[in-house]
């Protein structure tokens, strides 16, 4: 009986391994079979699949944290066509909602290319109207029957950033524009293009959750701070605005920067478009210089350059302020009469006056005593004919001909030194003058204060382009300037404020001889005196109530300081005095 | 109960047939039991690691369109907050542009000029794979690893 049931047990255990045994060799056998090769195959297609990531660009703000350039969420709209049940119903719909031709929506969806599965029918689709084709997707759901599919089926949206700009015009000829394709142009969209990045990436991404950890990490472009303060830019473009129509002129400049370490503050042109209508850039523009004169369109700037000039002599020691000369109202130089602006002579001068009357004479007197290699040494010194280097793009580096030039002349010497036959850019020209208002070190101009990546703050430090002329050289000059100004009478003053500049008024070249009735009014100046914190310079194009610079552009340089010392907290100077003198 | 009885017992004990399959059936039965333990665990840390999986790439979308939703807001804000509405709003209010001349200036000890813009949010360090715990990245041979090292403590 005993041996019975062992025998038993034996034969059930046998059968029982039999069966385990079958399991593990048709596991084995499914494991390796050629089904199962494709199972795997297909498995393996599924793992991974292609995605477009949209990276937002990086945004722009201002010097106090104002959002200059920023992202808003836009749709694609687009058909999966093997899932469309109702290509009318779509075609209506989508037309209807986003100002699209019914029949080529209808004939797009219903006769594809051959082989393609998806068709977009419009792609940057404001939210709003792609929430409203959502809505009504969802609702042509609902009202379906249990088991069908809605009209608008087979619709499909896909959300990404596109560029947007809060304060529309305010400042587009600083920031430039993001077209469709994601590339920056003009301004610092071309310039910070690369930083900026946040262009679509196609990556593979596992859509196995194991694989989570293989997630790609497309890191959002570059946020960038500028120096501009957007109150100042604002108040500039409003000034400009009103200057325009008070003197007539055809277009303008007015420029801020920070003359002790480069920083833009505003820039202010007459022409300005709304970025998030970039398309109308042919309409607003003649052409590319028209964007940003203040960098790109070099002009004659007259007599403004008679500050360089006067630092050059100062500097060479060819001249003292209390050097005297008779002004007897012309002067011949490379075979050419150069006369004053108003053709008299002012008798006796010393270098004050020669600044305060702004003489042509004067200022030629100087070019020839100086000679030649020293007076074009000094401007090469102070950048003119190279690029400042202001990080915007389109800046156009201006024309000084020097001996040795082909076109150059012995009456170069004489016209350079009072500001004609010599192209710049009111960039320039702020970048040479900084070097009087900065103790003679001269600042290169700079739009980027600070860049943001991966939370991390990285701020961009003043870089320095040179000490043309010595500190002492500078505050002489700064002095004379000052006094200059105030003996006049100036329209730039500025009450409460000690300020120095200079006047220019240049005739505008056309077709090789000098306009006589037009001019490019200038005026340049900063302030405080004692302890300078803005730059001011100022081109009025072809303003029409008076071809002077002393009477259009030295009240709009006075009316930009008088905002500016506001804007920028810089009380007068008997109280800084005070609160210096404690 | 004297010692030649116990020692017949224990050598009855030792020579009875059921004593070795009841040997063979727990150790039979043992390994399976590890084995069904050893089984259990992977399913169980398995299912969990696709769950967690699942989570972070839910989690990674839901980033991306907080990332969005947040970047419109902010331009949102911007565009309310732009300096033509805020003087359109000023002036409605019935304000007027200051002049210099009506800036009362005073002297306030210690006061410092506001700075530009600091727009850094990592005051703290980043997450980084050196500061996540171990026990997150760890696989159970580096566990064991590391336990059988602390028991030998320092050569």
């Amino acid at each position: 009986m005993r041996q019975q049931f062992a025998r038993r047990s034996q034969v059930l255990a046998g059968a029982l391994l039999l069966v385990a045994l079958a399991i593990i060799v048709q596991m084995t056998r499914i494991q390796n079979s050629p089904e199962a090769a494709i199972f795997r195959q297909q498995a393996e297609n599924y793992a991974y699949e292609w995605r477009t990531f949209y990276p937002n660009r990086g945004e722009i703000y201002d010097r106090n944290g104002r959002l200059l350039a920023g992202q808003v969420t836009v749709y694609e709209v687009g058909v999966d066509l093997i899932n469309v049940k109702d290509p009318h119903a779509i075609a209506f719909a989508v037309s209807e909602t986003l100002d699209l031709d019914y029949t080529q929506t209808l004939d797009v969806i219903q006769n594809p290319p051959e082989g393609i599965s998806y068709i977009v029918l419009a792609d940057f689709v404001e939210a709003s109207k792609a929430q409203y084709l959502q809505e009504v997707k969802k609702a042509l759901q609902a009202q379906a029957t249990a088991g069908t599919s809605g009209g608008l089926t087979g619709l499909q949206f896909k959300s990404h950033p596109m560029r947007s700009y809060p304060e529309n015009a305010l400042g587009s000829n600083i920031l430039g524009f993001v077209n469709r394709e994601g590339k920056g142009y003009f301004g610092v969209e071309e310039n910070y293009d690369n930083l900026l990045a946040g262009n679509p990436v196609k990556v593979l991404v596992p859509t196995d959750p194991n694989k989570a950890i293989e997630i790609p990490h497309v890191p959002d472009g570059t946020t960038l701070i500028l120096t501009i303060n957007r109150d100042l830019q604002a108040a500039a473009e409003d000034i400009l605005d009103a200057s325009l129509v008070e003197y007539g002129a055809l277009d303008g400049v007015i420029a801020i920067m920070n003359p002790s370490n480069g920083e833009v503050l505003a820039i202010a042109t007459s022409r300005r478009m709304d970025l998030n209508k970039f398309w109308n850039y042919g309409v607003v523009y003649d052409n590319a210089t028209d964007f940003n004169p203040a960098i790109s369109k070099t002009y004659e700037p007259g007599s403004v350059i008679k500050i360089l000039t006067m630092a050059a002599a100062l500097d060479s020691g060819t001249v003292t302020p209390n050097t005297t000369y008779l002004d007897t109202g012309s002067v011949l130089i490379g075979g050419v009469t150069i006369q004053n602006w108003d053709r008299n002579p002012w008798g006796v001068q010393n270098m004050v006056g020669c600044l305060q009357h702004s003489l042509n004479v004067c200022m030629v007197n100087l070019a020839s005593q100086m000679g030649a290699n020293t007076y074009y040494g000094y401007m090469d010194a102070f950048g003119f004919g190279h690029l400042t280097e202001v990080d915007l793009a389109g800046e156009a580096p201006g024309r000084l001909k020097v001996p040795g030039d082909s076109d150059w002349y012995p009456v170069d010497l004489g016209t350079n030194s009072f500001g004609q036959g010599v192209a710049v850019t009111p960039i320039q020209m702020m970048a040479a003058a900084s070097a009087v208002a900065n103790d003679g070190r001269m600042v290169i101009p700079h739009i980027l204060y600070g860049m943001v990546r991966e939370g991390r703050q990285y701020n961009v430090p003043a870089q320095y382009g040179g000490s043309p002329i010595s500190e002492q050289t500078a505050n002489v000059l700064t002095e004379m300037l000052a006094i200059s100004l105030e003996s006049e009478s100036s329209l730039a003053l500025v009450p409460g404020y000690r300020v120095a500049g200079k006047t220019g008024t240049a005739q505008i070249p056309v077709d090789g001889f000098y306009d006589s009735s037009e001019t490019n009014a200038s005026f340049i100046g900063w302030g405080p005196v004692d302890d300078p914190q803005f730059m001011i310079y100022v081109w009025l194009e072809r303003p029409s109530t008076s071809p002077w610079g002393s009477d259009t552009a030295a009240p709009v340089f006075a009316e930009m300081a008088k905002k500016t010392v506001i804007l920028m907290d810089i009380p007068p100077d008997s109280i800084r005095q005070q609160i210096a003198a404690k | 109960m004297n010692v030649p009885n116990v020692n017949h017992l224990i050598h009855a004990y030792r020579i009875a047939p059921w004593r070795v399959q009841r040997q063979w059936i727990g150790n039979t039965l043992l390994l399976v039991v590890a084995f069904a333990m050893v089984a259990a665990l992977y399913l169980n840390i398995t299912s969990r690691t696709a769950i967690a999986g699942r989570e972070i790439q839910d989690l990674t979308e839901a980033i991306s369109v907080s990332q969005q939703v947040s970047s419109d807001m902010q331009t949102q804000l911007a565009a309310l907050t732009s300096a033509v509405a805020m003087e359109t709003r000023a002036r409605e209010l019935g304000f007027r542009p200051m002049e210099p001349d009506e800036v009362e200036y005073l002297v306030v000890p210690g006061y410092v000029q506001p700075q530009p813009v600091d727009l850094s949010t990592s005051a703290l360090p980043q997450l980084s794979a050196l500061t996540i715990p171990p026990e997150y990245n760890q696989s159970l041979l580096d566990w064991l690893d590391e336990r059988v090292t602390a028991t030998r403590g320092p050569q």
